[in-house]
């Protein structure tokens, strides 16, 4: 219950507050978003598991955004940012699929 | 060797111990390990008793309190970038309306403070009889080179795209597509009026613009121009010239090159006018050649009367 009301907070904040992302940072909130899906995907598959655990989940979450935050950033100091994002999402989006998948077979068991 | 894919529906080659997708196991991997590892670490802890079962915990909400909030800002910002590229192209274009209105208001009182100007120059010379002399010379030098408007007898030879070219498709990027058929380009453009000039006119125009000796016609993109002036579909080129001049342009190597244009789609008429006039140019200005003080009369005036009688 407390889990759901923080995701709806967060939602309205950042829905009201329109909180400005510095320059800097605006080309790499795409990939976080991407990254932060697949903490999501993950934990909810966990959670029709049963083995969902909030500590991994928030540090899974975090860790994602900040790796491929600096995948990203890495790429741009070496000039080969878009490559390495579009490696970044490739590999993040098979694995939402997949983890969408498994969730998918929880709950229609199709 | 490996152990059997956690909760996962592949294929393993069961029985043999070597699996059969072993050399792709990066992207196997990819597929079967989507679910973090530390969860099944977790739950062997919470199994084993080293950790009591923590659900919907503070920790948890915080987490989700920052995923919501990494949502909706992406969802602002993107939102933001639409919004402000429409806005800054709907104030660019209004910006090119505003510059052309005030632009074409600009011209027009040009056009009427240079009519005023000559009258107000005609009148003030034919106070003497030199002056009203210089008047006629200057006249007709205004005539010859296109700084004043002239009248006579002409044709108007008609250029116009059909539309039967591939590139009225919007599917067809015009930047990167070649299908130039059924488009007047430059080249067209400067072909005709070269064989008007060599049919014998005396002045010629392209949809109201006058050409002179140093007008251009050029395209930037898709748009032809005259003297920098964009010129939009149909393209009129009117002339002014001797009566033969339409039979000599229709048979010589214009008429010919407007049949070919005519095999892409470009229709073209050429019909003999009574009357044609031609505006004067509104680009016509000298930046390196100045007049020598003392004009001598008439040897300017002769010769472009000597061009009369071709």
């Amino acid at each position: 219950m407390i889990a759901a009301i923080g995701l709806v907070l967060g939602i309205v904040a950042g829905l009201f507050l329109e909180p400005t992302v510095p320059l800097w940072l605006q080309p790499y909130l795409p990939i976080a978003v991407v990254a932060a899906l697949d903490a999501v995907f993950g934990g909810l598959r966990a959670l029709l598991d049963g083995i969902f655990d909030d500590r991994v989940f928030v540090v899974s979450f975090v860790g994602n955004v900040l790796v491929a935050a600096v995948i990203v950033y890495l790429g741009d100091q070496l000039g080969v940012g878009s490559q390495l994002s579009t490696g970044v999402v490739v590999v993040l989006g098979i694995r939402i699929f997949s983890n969408a998948a498994a969730i998918r077979r929880h709950l229609f068991s199709a | 060797m490996p152990a059997p894919a956690r909760g996962t529906s592949t294929s393993t080659s069961s029985g043999s111990d070597r699996r059969r997708d072993a050399s792709m196991v990066l992207l196997t991997s990819l597929g079967e390990d989507s679910l973090d590892a530390g969860y099944a670490r977790a739950a062997e802890r919470r199994r084993l008793g080293a950790e009591p079962a923590r659900h919907g915990g503070t920790v948890l909400a915080a987490g989700l309190l920052a995923v919501g909030l990494l949502l909706a800002t992406s969802a602002v910002q993107a939102h933001d970038r639409l919004s402000s590229t429409a806005q800054a192209r709907t104030a660019l274009t209004s910006e090119i309306e505003d510059r052309s209105a005030v632009n074409a208001a600009l011209e027009e009182t040009l056009a009427q403070q240079r009519s005023a100007v000559s009258e107000a120059r005609r009148a003030g010379l034919r106070i003497t009889a030199q002056g009203s002399r210089l008047a006629r010379q200057l006249a007709t030098l205004e005539s010859a080179t296109g700084a004043g408007e002239v009248s006579g007898p002409g044709m108007s030879v008609r250029l116009t795209e059909t539309g039967t070219g591939s590139d009225d498709d919007p599917d067809v990027d015009p930047r990167t597509s070649d299908a130039t058929a059924g488009r007047v380009s430059d080249r067209d453009l400067q072909t005709v009026v070269n064989e008007v000039w060599a049919a014998g006119a005396e002045a010629v125009a392209v949809n109201e613009q006058r050409l002179t000796a140093v007008s251009a016609i050029r395209s930037a993109g898709e748009a032809v121009l005259v003297d920098f002036r964009p010129l939009s579909p149909p393209y009129d080129v009117q002339a002014i010239g001797p009566p033969a001049m339409r039979t000599r342009f229709v048979d010589g190597f214009g008429g010919s090159y407007l049949q070919v244009l005519r095999d892409y789609g470009i229709d073209f008429t050429v019909e003999d006018r009574d009357e044609v006039v031609l505006p004067a140019s509104a680009g016509l200005s000298l930046r390196y050649a100045t007049t020598s003080t003392d004009v001598p009369s008439g040897a300017t005036q002769e010769r472009v009367e000597r061009r009369d009688d071709r």
